[in-house]
């Protein structure tokens, strides 16, 4: 037990539990907080989410299942949302999607042979005026160019790196 | 001869033959309505299309004779693409309702739609794919595809069993009906989402794909699975029964009914069934006519001393009635009754649903009856007992094992039965039992009385096995016996005959 929510989230989780009105309305941020810690949420994580909450495993999965910033499966180091809707998709988005992806090897939603990224394409995020724009972890990157985008993803992948080698 | 290649395979025809008849020569397959091999060329199908060399037209098979050499195909996306707008030709004016058309099964246009119909539809969009056949544990099935998110699933989880296991995943029109990681579906009562699925996309494991149900009548009855006494519909035709559902009962079960329940119509079908009367001599089996049976039952009832009847809370208010004024008639023997219960730990439970541990129908019914019950300790030093047996004896584990002990004692037994003991594969019944074919609740009709007391009707269906008694029918006859005249039987009103049969003994 406690495997997948330590205890530091699970005093996080309660927290937002009496917040609310009905323990489902902590769903969110419950999920949030499993997100950060994983990078995803394992059946296994909402499992002990539902023991915690007391909600059934299948309410909590239609929430997880509804929203596309949950990921359910395992992702790179770096999530990269490249936006391929109107805007972006006018000035380039889709082609540097799939740009990124082949310089990784990697198809779209799968984790790169090397671990590093996994590239989503996702809807208009709000950045319109700037691009072809993408979305690492928290963070928009705009007015982006194939050449571009990769050097920010290898200055975000070489400070991974240094991170955990920290560590 | 000549010699051609269709779809790359090498045949020899006769000079004059049809391009169809080179394919079917091959039993290569080939779409076709208007050919016959039986009748002249019509070519107003237009579905028999083959590109023949590299023409830049297709051609019909059957209208156009094989030349030498000739390389033919049907396979290519060209083909399969004038086939396919053949095929909407064909289906702009034809009805759209397969399943009640005598010829669903069997019909070349499904044929030939299984092949090459516009699977999806005209809208521009394309369709989502969804699971299909999904295994949703030990008695459902889901399609996906066919659902139509109405959510009476999801909620009859939620709010009846509260087991929480079914959800809507995924939004738009990506949303599917599942369970968390795809555990099954296993409560105790998941046929009910079945029922209330409006559309096919929950179906029953059990029923699926068995008959189509507007080839099945129905009869109202009571479940005999337990105390509680659902209100349901029994499902039949001529080749048995087939399945059971709820009927809406406020009072008792209100929308709902149990699995279990629901499986009990299968002891009553044909093969599990005893279906004549046998005798039992020197460990074997004897079949005997009505009239001879009974000679042997009055012998045997007349001689006892010490009689006793097992009796179960299986049977009907007014079996009960005729069992009392039986042994009534009956003064100058003893007879003990014995109340078997089905398993006296768990007899008094309840799930707080709708199950019961009582596992029988008419409990309240039989106490009413006025009977008193002596120790079961009785049985053993009876010289004859009557042993009405519970239709599902599944549920009396410790029954059977009390009768194969009686059977050691050598006493001999009258037993009225659903399923067919004499296969029973321990019990070495003494000589001169007799095992008699018992009607089930659904082929009789009569009362149940419920665990609150309430009086409920069941009635006669379908007749399964025409030789079975019900137990008032048995002793009727035992007491009518061969003495009397069959037009007393007749005119017999009430009680005057047992009077009659007061003396038999
Ligand atoms: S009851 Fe049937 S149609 Fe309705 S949501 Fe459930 S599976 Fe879908
Ligand atoms: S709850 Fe009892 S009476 Fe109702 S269906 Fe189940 S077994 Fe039959
Ligand atoms: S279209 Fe890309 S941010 Fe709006
Ligand atoms: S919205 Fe009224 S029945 Fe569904």
């Amino acid at each position: 037990m406690n495997e997948y929510i330590p205890q530091a989230d699970k005093e996080f989780i309660l927290k937002e539990l009496k917040r609310y009105e009905t323990p489902i309305s902590a769903l969110i941020p419950s999920l949030f907080c499993i997100q950060k810690r994983h990078g995803w949420v394992p059946a296994e994580a909402v499992k002990e989410l539902s023991l915690l909450s007391d909600l059934p495993e299948s309410r909590i999965n239609e929430v997880l299942n509804f929203y596309t910033m949950f990921n359910k499966k395992p992702v790179g180091q770096l999530h990269v949302q490249v936006c391929c809707n109107v805007s972006c998709a006018m000035n380039g988005g889709r082609e540097l999607a799939k740009h990124i992806c082949e310089t990784y090897k990697v198809g779209f939603e799968q984790v790169s042979p090397c671990g590093t990224v996994t590239v989503s394409p996702v809807e208009c995020l709000g950045a319109c005026d700037k691009a072809p724009m993408m979305q690492v972890g928290q963070a928009y990157y705009e007015d982006l160019t194939n050449e571009s985008a990769l050097e920010v993803l290898e200055k975000l992948a070489f400070e991974k790196a240094k991170v955990s080698a920290h560590v | 001869m000549f010699k051609c290649t269709i779809n790359g395979h090498e045949v020899e025809v006769p000079e004059g033959a049809s391009v169809i008849e080179a394919f079917k020569l091959l039993k290569e397959d080939i779409a076709h309505y208007c050919w016959h091999p039986g009748l002249s060329i019509a070519g107003v199908c237009r579905l028999c299309m083959v590109q023949i060399d590299d023409g830049p037209r297709l051609h019909i098979a059957c209208n156009t004779l094989v030349k030498d050499g000739m390389k033919i195909t049907n396979q290519t996306e060209v083909v399969k693409e004038a086939v396919r707008w053949g095929m909407d030709f064909h289906l702009i004016n034809h009805p759209l309702d397969c399943p009640i058309c005598d010829q669903a099964g069997e019909c070349g246009l499904q044929e030939q739609y299984m092949k090459y119909g516009q699977y999806d539809s005209s809208m521009a969009e394309k369709k989502v794919k969804k699971r299909k056949v999904v295994d949703l544990g030990e008695r459902v099935v889901l399609d996906s595809e066919r659902c139509i998110l109405c959510s009476r699933c999801v909620r009859f989880t939620d709010e009846v069993t509260k087991t929480n296991e079914l959800g809507i995943f995924n939004r738009g029109d990506h949303s599917e009906i599942g369970t968390f990681e795809d555990q099954p579906l296993d409560n105790k009562y998941s046929l009910n989402t079945v029922d209330i699925c409006p559309v096919g996309a929950l179906t029953s494991k059990d029923f699926r794909f068995q008959q189509r149900v507007w080839y099945l009548k129905d009869t109202d009855s009571i479940c005999t699975g337990c105390s509680t006494g659902c209100s349901i519909k029994v499902y039949h035709n001529k080749e048995g029964l087939f399945r059971v559902k709820p009927v809406f009962n406020e009072k008792v079960n209100g929308h709902w009914m149990c699995d279990e329940g629901r499986d009990l119509y299968k002891h009553v079908n044909a093969p599990v069934r005893l279906k004549q009367i046998l005798k039992s001599v020197g460990n074997e089996w004897f079949p005997l006519g009505l009239e001879r049976a009974l000679d042997h039952l009055n012998e045997a009832f007349s001689k006892a001393e010490n009689i006793s009847v097992l009796i179960t809370a299986q049977h009907t208010v007014e079996e009960y009635k005729a069992l009392k004024n039986w042994a009534q008639q009956l003064q100058d023997k003893t007879i003990n009754f014995v109340y078997w219960k089905n398993n006296p730990e768990s007899f008094d439970s309840f799930d707080g649903l709708l199950i019961r541990g009582d596992k029988n129908p008419n409990t309240k019914g039989l106490l009413e009856a006025g009977f008193e019950f002596a120790d079961a300790s009785v049985l053993d030093s009876s010289d004859l007992v009557l042993a009405p047996m519970p239709e599902n004896p599944a549920v009396y584990p410790k029954y059977m094992e009390k009768l194969e002990q009686l059977s050691k004692l050598q006493t001999q037994l009258c037993l009225l039965s659903v399923s067919n003991i004499t296969q029973h594969e321990t019990i070495n019944f003494a000589d001169g039992t007799l095992a008699i074919p018992m009607k089930t609740a659904f082929e009789k009709a009569g009362h149940f009385i419920n665990h609150q007391g309430l009086t409920q009707k069941i009635h006669k269906g379908r007749v399964i096995v025409k030789a079975a008694l019900g137990l008032d029918e048995l002793l009727q006859a035992i007491k009518i016996g061969k003495w009397i005249q069959p037009q007393l039987l007749k005119s017999r009103k009430t009680n005057e005959s047992s009077k009659v049969s007061g003396e038999l003994w």
